[in-house]
């Protein structure tokens, strides 16, 4: 409870020498008190825990694309109309052909819509999953986990791989009493194993960008390799966690993880730079192209890293956060084993 | 002053204990649990609970060794102590689970138990030699015991001129008018005789136990031993009771100089012993309060109890451990403090029973964090005995909590025999713990006492699996980073 305050009231201004009020106290009971309680802002608690939010479209945007778009299926309709008018000038079933295909062209780009439309919308409800996730963690209310329980059963019901998993959070959950304990307890068995996958999957493709680097020829490969391997990387990590992203999505989240990465500074804050230094200066004290291959790998372990940040349902609680050092001793021994040094 | 509740030659043993102790553990660390609550807060079912869980495996989705699945199992040990008998497991779970479930008898003795855990460390080093182990030692007692434990830096002038006051407190028990009016008509300086002494004692033991009763719950009635003498009934060491202070000196000859002499006797042969053999070298602590029996007696009840265990904690020596300072001085380094039964309110209540335990034990947890230990406070229940529903009344909804009343436990009219199952509305705790305290606001609440559940669940082993409320968190604030 917040203790009653004083503060002065509002005067008219006076000038000269008696401008600035003298310290006063006031009788609680003589002035009308408003009580403030401080706004505490779950998100800007921590700033590690800085996690992107999906970018979203301004208005001037918004118009470009809206009358762009209009203004292009205008241009289609009346294109597809006059291609329909000649094919029935020529012969009527190829009229009725023209028209079937036309029906056929629709539908299927509608069912790609909806489909791009659905995968746009699942990453933004992972975020707000894991933001609603936060908040119960700090409030520690039922209702709240149950909701968020109930919403990862959804996410991931259409998964062999968790069923057990799923099936254990929910004769589990019934039984705890407290909000965070029921967010701590979904990640610990359904967000632990996808954690390791995740991992796995960043380890492996950071291992195949520093071995690509370290053999190939021109400069130019290994940049595409890079953009290649991250691409397909933060797409598996997407997937892994239940985003399931289809162009625009993906396009939303490359956003995202090149947002998160800018906002990071191309590090994940918790790690020391020092490590990064020495680990890189290690490598190449071995060899110039080994360095150059483990640089390149750890760009790609970052990658995985921002993906797995903007797209985990949950955020990190019980489970370690991944950091770019847990990946380096295992690439630097990777790329001088495979590397035949 | 108050004196120090241990003498010279004690720390010198406790010391040594745990230099021992740190020797033997070289290998299997101990870790010694301390389960403090008074009589009836709960602390043997609570010890049957956790021995049980850890043995089974059960249902702890917030114990974050079990889940992560660091934990591989434990065992019961025998305990290295061979003249204190073991608590009594087996009976006590068979109590609560067997084919007429009811609680276990409450503790008329000492007893000990050691849980050995096997685990796999996530640490580097630990976890690179395989498996670890942790032996857990657990002690139950009486938890009218405990209640000495603030008599030992007191001295008898001291304790006698406290217990007078309470004694001669308006809301005290009749029970107290008896014992007052013996005492006037007792000549303190005069000849000591044992005839004298023990109708005294028997006069204030009455007074204590009425005391006690539910519709009066106190819980500040030292001696304990009084309350439940155990094998020492009828010894001098027990018969002895509160004097006002003597005129003019005292002959050594005097009931003044006797009491007083018997009532040194009874702390150092009987109280410092137990607190120095079982309290004095723990490294976790959990506070089981009772908060719903003090509620239904209401304020003069929970304002006792407060007192009560803001006396009793001080006793314990809690504060941050080094390795280097746990060799020789083991400290608390944690302490939760529980209200038990949570089972008994509806869990949208939760909140507010923790309030009201917070508020109790404000002045022993502020303690205890000043020397560095770590405390937290949680609604739980060892052993969940209700499920939880909805009815409405009168337009309204209401939470309700469905269980089947113990035997005798009475509410308006009603008298249950322990067969029927009802819906319980107990009443709405307040939103200000204060309120239970001072006692201006009227507060309704009447809790009922509730059978353990019948039919419990079982494992793919056919063990028991007890519901519980929050006892997975509690277990993992207490032995959680043990188990790292």
């Amino acid at each position: 409870m917040t203790e009653p305050f004083a503060r002065p009231l509002a005067e008219p201004a006076k000038t000269g020498p008696e401008a600035r009020p003298s310290p006063k106290a006031f009788l609680p009971a003589e002035v009308r008190i408003e009580e403030h309680e401080p706004d505490f802002d779950v998100a800007a608690a921590d700033p590690d825990q800085s996690d992107p939010r999906l970018p979203r479209m301004g208005w001037p945007a918004r118009l470009a694309w809206g009358a762009g778009g209009l203004f292009l299926s205008l241009a289609l309709g009346l294109f597809a109309d006059s291609v329909i008018n000649d094919l029935f000038a020529r012969y009527s079933w190829l009229g009725w052909a023209g028209v079937a295909l036309l029906a056929a062209f629709v539908v299927a780009v509608l069912a790609v819509i909806v489909r791009e439309f659905w995968a746009v919308r699942r990453l933004k409800t992972l975020d707000r999953l894991r933001r609603d996730a936060a908040e119960t963690l700090l409030s520690d209310r039922r209702a709240d986990g149950h909701r968020i329980e109930t919403a990862l059963q959804h996410l991931y019901a259409s998964r062999p791989d968790m069923a057990r998993a799923r099936a254990e959070l929910a004769t589990q959950a019934t039984e705890i009493f407290d909000g965070g304990e029921i967010v701590r307890y979904a990640e610990r068995v359904l967000m632990a194993p996808l954690d390791a996958r995740a991992r796995a999957l960043t380890a492996a493709s950071a291992r195949r960008v520093a071995l690509v680097t370290a053999v190939s020829p021109r400069a130019l490969v290994d940049v595409g390799f890079v953009i290649f391997e991250s691409v397909r990387l933060a797409g598996a990590i997407a997937a892994l966690y239940g985003a399931r992203p289809g162009f625009f999505g993906f396009w939303r989240l490359t956003g995202a993880v090149l947002g998160h990465l800018a906002v990071t500074g191309g590090l994940v804050l918790t790690d020391g730079l020092i490590e990064q230094i020495v680990g890189q200066g290690v490598a190449a004290r071995l060899s110039q192209r080994l360095g150059e291959g483990v640089v390149n790998g750890l760009m790609t372990v970052r990658v995985g890293i921002a993906a797995m940040r903007v797209v985990r349902p949950l955020p990190f609680e019980t489970q370690k956060p991944p950091m770019v050092r847990d990946f380096l001793p295992e690439l630097v021994n990777a790329s001088r084993r495979d590397t035949g040094r | 002053m108050p004196q120090s509740p241990t003498s010279l030659a004690d720390e010198v043993g406790i010391a040594l204990a745990n230099l021992a102790d740190a020797a033997a553990g070289a290998f299997t660390p101990t870790l010694r649990l301390g389960v403090t609550g008074l009589s009836r807060a709960g602390k043997t079912v609570f010890i049957t609970a956790l021995v049980h869980n850890l043995l089974s495996g059960g249902r702890l989705p917030g114990f974050a060794a079990a889940t992560e699945g660091r934990l591989i199992g434990a065992r019961l040990a025998e305990y290295p102590e061979a003249t204190i008998p073991r608590f009594a497991y087996e009976q006590h779970l068979e109590a609560l689970v067997g084919r007429t479930p009811h609680w276990p008898e409450s503790t008329r003795r000492i007893s000990q138990l050691r849980v050995t855990l096997k685990f796999q460390s996530r640490r580097w080093l630990a976890g690179m030699r395989g498996p670890s182990t942790v032996n857990l030692d657990i002690v139950d007692y009486p938890g009218e015991w405990l209640l000495d434990l603030p008599l030992l830096s007191l001295g008898f002038a001291e304790w006698s001129a406290e217990a007078l006051a309470r004694a001669g407190d308006a809301e005290a028990v009749p029970e107290a008018r008896t014992f007052l009016e013996l005492l006037q008509a007792t000549l303190v300086g005069g000849p000591a005789t044992d005839v004298e002494a023990e109708r005294l004692a028997t006069a204030f033991t009455a007074y204590l136990r009425a005391s006690r009763d539910d519709s009066h719950a106190l819980s500040a009635l030292p001696p304990g031993r009084f309350l439940l003498p155990g094998d020492l009934e009828g010894s001098p060491a027990l018969t002895f009771a509160p004097l006002p202070p003597a005129q003019g000196g005292v002959r050594g000859s005097s009931l003044y100089a006797m009491l007083s002499r018997r009532y040194e006797a009874y702390k150092d042969d009987v109280v410092r012993p137990f607190f120095r053999d079982h309290f004095a070298r723990l490294d976790r602590q959990i506070v089981l309060v009772d908060t719903l029996r003090a509620l239904n007696a209401g304020p003069v009840a929970v304002r006792d109890l407060e007192a009560a265990l803001t006396a009793i904690l001080s006793a314990f020596r809690q504060g941050e451990n080094t390795a280097l300072s746990r060799l020789v001085a083991r400290r608390i380094d944690r302490i939760l403090f529980a209200a038990t039964k949570a089972d008994h309110v509806h869990s949208s209540a939760h909140d507010r029973l923790e309030a009201i335990l917070n508020r109790l034990v404000a002045n022993a947890a502020q303690r205890a964090r000043f020397a560095g230990a770590q405390t937290r406070s949680l609604a739980i229940a060892a052993v969940r005995a209700t499920r939880e529903g909805t009815i409405e009344d009168a337009g309204h909804p209401l939470n309700v909590i469905i269980g089947t009343p113990e035997p005798g436990e009475r509410l308006g009219n009603m008298r249950y025999d322990g067969r029927t199952e009802v819906a319980l509305f107990p009443g709405d705790l307040p939103a200000d713990p204060a309120a239970v305290l001072d006692g201006n606001e009227r507060v309704y609440l009447n809790f009922l006492r509730f059978e353990p559940p019948h039919l419990v669940e079982r494992n793919a082993e056919g063990a028991p699996i007890l519901p519980h409320i929050r006892f997975d968190r509690a277990l993992d604030f207490l032995i959680g980073d043990w188990l790292r």
